[in-house]
């Protein structure tokens, strides 16, 4: 866009307004958009020129806007943040006062988008400094958010493609990125119910739907609900569009190991085209039942494992390990009964610390327990009685 | 927001700093954020030790010696402490004469510990709970209201956990108007979490103690176990660390043996902390030994089983019993379809405090407090 006067801008903006192009006045108002490197928009008092052209409360909105570029333009973020709020309160009041009619809705997007991310900006900016508690800010941006959200939600009056309900599900994904980020999943819950409970979660636009189950599946994972996890991780990463490679990426760093502990393995030719070589000696240990590999495969990435949050579920891959593992020695000696003995040597053999034949026992009756292993114990004859059909289920067969 | 703060009276503010002020964004910050400091020389203010005076309102242990008997009787100044009160609309609680600062508060914790809990003529025990879990809720309360933070803050939560966690163990199975484990257990998370916020930063010494513990009283907890593997290196591979983890790995896995063998390396306070872990665990193995030893033909000595379970032989017996499992003589006879959730409560968590009890040793309860081993 060529560099415009204030006043072709505050003009565009009441036109927008005025014939209700939401996409237009999302525009207008967006720091993806390149009006805001403009320097003759930059300013740090633009009111008065604001109050000429528009009414309240969008003058107040537009100002503030304005004074944001200013500040961003001055990489004071601290400050963008706090204009950026002026903006999100009086979009609102205006807003609320469109009664049956949600063309504003884009407006809503781009500016509680631009509200994340200066939340974000400050409070790096401020940890820089040594000041402030670390996610104050993003709690504050997302008081904001839940605002607004309230307001879509109560939306009960106006027809189906009048409803502000249609903006719901954007500001829940933006509710969870700050969520997961200042850890407070607990707080999802309730937005999770609402969508439940909605009658258009169908509806929404696919990229919505896609971030949407990215976070709830990467919730369930960590409620170690696996089976919920899986598929809604399996729908966000085969409904992710073709050309986001990073965001596919991202998803199968957390579906890769929920399809590990439901026993479906990773090809390496998978691992190699998304990036993600740190999966592959993990991969490679727990299908051959190689304790060692595993503690050495987690160690060595142990530092992007812990960034990312799986370094945890990751270690309850040692279950399926042990079973692999014990598989083998029932694959050796080709017999029914197998002596305690016997797993005890391939416990030590894979430099288990102190293990002994009480643990042996503790962790096959575990597997039996799980249904991994069909059999059970003599604890006189000190052996293993497995079932003389199918007495290691498949994996996908048992959780 | 500039003329806002520029009018509030700031006494200690220099002129000096011309410049800085046309800064942008340093004076949102100490607008509303002069932290109140307390005057407060004696574990309790003076007006507050006149007005329970007056009320009656005293507590025992507060009452100055030889005035029992009066109809009111007097306070003891060196041994009245400030009680808890809630926070209402229309009460200032940021007076500085009625709180008190950080070095005055440690002395009341110090006070706490030394001549009330660890006292022994202070009996009983559930009493003295109740005084010094009121009067350290108050100590709280004015750190939070002067914002202390730093090496006495740490220094005052850490005898507040040490104190809650020995509690937690000490009065398991007390009825419940006597000590509700439930109230015990949200105070302790609380002053848990805000004592690892202390230590984020700054250098502490007790660290590697609390974050241990911290594991232990969580244990698998996933919260706690993320919130471990994100600390500095040199914590994490602290020896007590290292334990508590190993104590969680065990129990992800489901490894209940490993677990209960593990918990004979810890010293009390951390096996206080594990403490109400304990009863579950051993139902778990019960349970998985139930499924693993399904068998009409197989038997399994209760002795082998005690010593798994850290129990003697009779407690061992017993416990089976209550998830229905059925005991012979000296054999156990597992099987899956007899296993049973205990209902009833007739086997108490209190009865099987050897594991815990045979840690205290010759520990003084102010040494453990204190963090003195």
């Amino acid at each position: 866009m060529a560099h415009i006067t204030i006043n072709q801008y505050l003009q565009q903006v009441l036109e927008a307004i005025d014939t209700r192009d939401g996409v237009f006045c999302a525009e207008l108002l967006s720091f993806k958009h390149p009006h805001v490197a403009n320097p003759r928009l930059q300013l740090s008092s633009p009111e008065d020129k604001c109050q000429q052209v528009l009414e309240p409360p969008y003058d107040e909105m537009v100002a503030a806007h304005l004074r944001c570029t200013y500040a961003v333009a001055n990489h004071d973020f601290v400050e963008a943040y706090k204009c950026q709020t002026v903006v999100v309160q009086s979009f609102l009041k205006a807003f609320q006062a469109h009664k049956e009619e949600n063309w504003a809705l884009p407006v809503m997007f781009a500016v509680t988008l631009d509200l994340r991310v200066f939340a974000n900006n400050a409070e790096q900016q401020l940890q820089k400094k040594g000041k402030g508690k670390v996610g104050d800010m993003l709690e504050k941006a997302a008081e904001q958010l839940m605002s607004c959200f309230r307001v879509c939600a109560s939306d009960n009056r106006a027809g189906i493609d009048d409803s502000k309900k249609w903006g719901m599900l954007f500001l829940i994904n933006q509710l969870f990125k700050i969520y997961f980020k200042i850890n407070k999943l607990h707080l999802c819950k309730p937005l999770i119910r609402a969508i439940d409970s909605s009658n258009l979660k169908d509806d929404y636009s696919m990229a919505q739907r896609v971030t949407y189950k990215y976070y709830v599946g990467r919730k369930a994972m960590f409620d170690s609900n696996f089976k919920l996890a899986e598929e809604y991780l399996s729908f966000s990463f085969q409904h992710s569009h073709r050309s986001c490679q990073r965001n596919k990426r991202l998803i199968l760093i957390y579906l890769l190991p929920v399809k590990m502990l439901l026993g479906h393995m990773p090809t390496t030719q998978l691992l190699k085209k998304y990036d993600l070589m740190q999966f592959t000696d993990v991969t490679k240990a727990v299908s051959e039942g190689n304790l060692l590999l595993l503690n050495e495969a987690l160690a060595k990435h142990e530092t992007f494992f812990i960034r990312c949050g799986i370094f945890l579920i990751l270690e309850k891959l040692k279950i399926i390990t042990y079973r692999n593992l014990f598989k083998k020695v029932y694959l050796l000696l080709k017999t029914h009964q197998l002596p305690l003995d016997a797993f005890l040597v391939a416990l030590k053999m894979m430099q288990v610390e102190e293990v002994d034949i009480d643990e042996v026992q503790c962790i096959l009756a575990n597997l039996i327990y799980m249904g991994h292993i069909k059999g059970y114990i003599s604890h006189q004859h000190q052996k293993l009685v497995v079932s003389k059909q199918n007495p290691f289920p498949p994996l996908s067969s048992v959780s | 927001m500039n003329r806002s703060a520029a009018s509030r009276p700031r006494p200690h503010s220099r002129k000096a700093g011309g410049r800085r002020r046309e800064e942008h964004c340093k004076t949102e910050e100490k607008a509303d954020d002069v932290a109140p400091r307390g005057t407060c020389t004696t574990m309790c203010p003076i007006s507050e030790v006149r007005q329970r005076e007056a009320q009656n309102r005293l507590h025992h242990f507060e009452v100055l010696a030889g005035t029992e008997r009066n109809r009111l009787p007097r306070a003891d100044v060196c041994r009245a402490v400030k009680e808890y009160s809630r926070p209402a609309a229309g009460k200032d609680t940021t007076r500085a004469s009625e709180l008190r600062p950080p070095d005055v508060l440690l002395k009341t914790v110090c006070y706490l510990v030394d001549d009330v809990a660890a006292c022994p003529s202070r009996q009983p025990w559930t009493e003295v709970y109740s005084f010094v879990f009121d009067r350290l809720r108050s100590v709280r309360q004015d750190m939070v209201i002067q914002r202390v933070s730093g090496p006495e803050c740490a220094s005052v939560l850490e005898r507040t956990v040490r104190f809650l966690l020995y509690a937690s163990y000490r009065l398991c199975g007390q009825p419940l108007r006597l000590y509700d484990p439930h109230i015990n257990d949200t105070h302790l998370q609380e002053s848990l979490s805000w004592l690892l916020e202390c230590y984020s930063e700054g250098q502490h010494q007790h660290q590697d103690e609390f974050q241990a513990l911290s594991l232990l009283y969580n244990l698998g907890s996933p919260r706690a176990l993320q919130h471990a593997l994100e600390l500095p290196h040199k914590v994490r591979h602290s020896s007590p660390v290292q334990l508590a983890l190993a104590l969680n790995r065990a129990y992800m896995e489901r490894n209940p043996v490993r677990l209960l063998r593990l918990a004979q390396r810890l010293d009390f306070l951390q096996a206080c902390a594990l403490h109400r872990h304990l009863l579950s665990c051993r139902r778990d193995l019960l349970l998985l030994y139930s499924h693993g030893h399904s068998s009409r033909n197989c038997r399994f000595p209760i002795q082998k089983l005690a010593d798994i379970l850290s129990l003697e032989c009779s407690l061992a017996a017993q416990l089976c019993q209550t998830h229905g499992i059925h005991v012979n003589g000296d054999y156990v006879v597992f099987s899956k379809g007899s296993f049973t959730e205990s209902p009833s409560e007739e086997l108490q968590c209190a009865h099987m405090h050897k594991l815990v009890d045979d840690k205290q040793q010759d520990l003084s309860l102010s040494n453990i407090i204190h963090g003195i081993a």
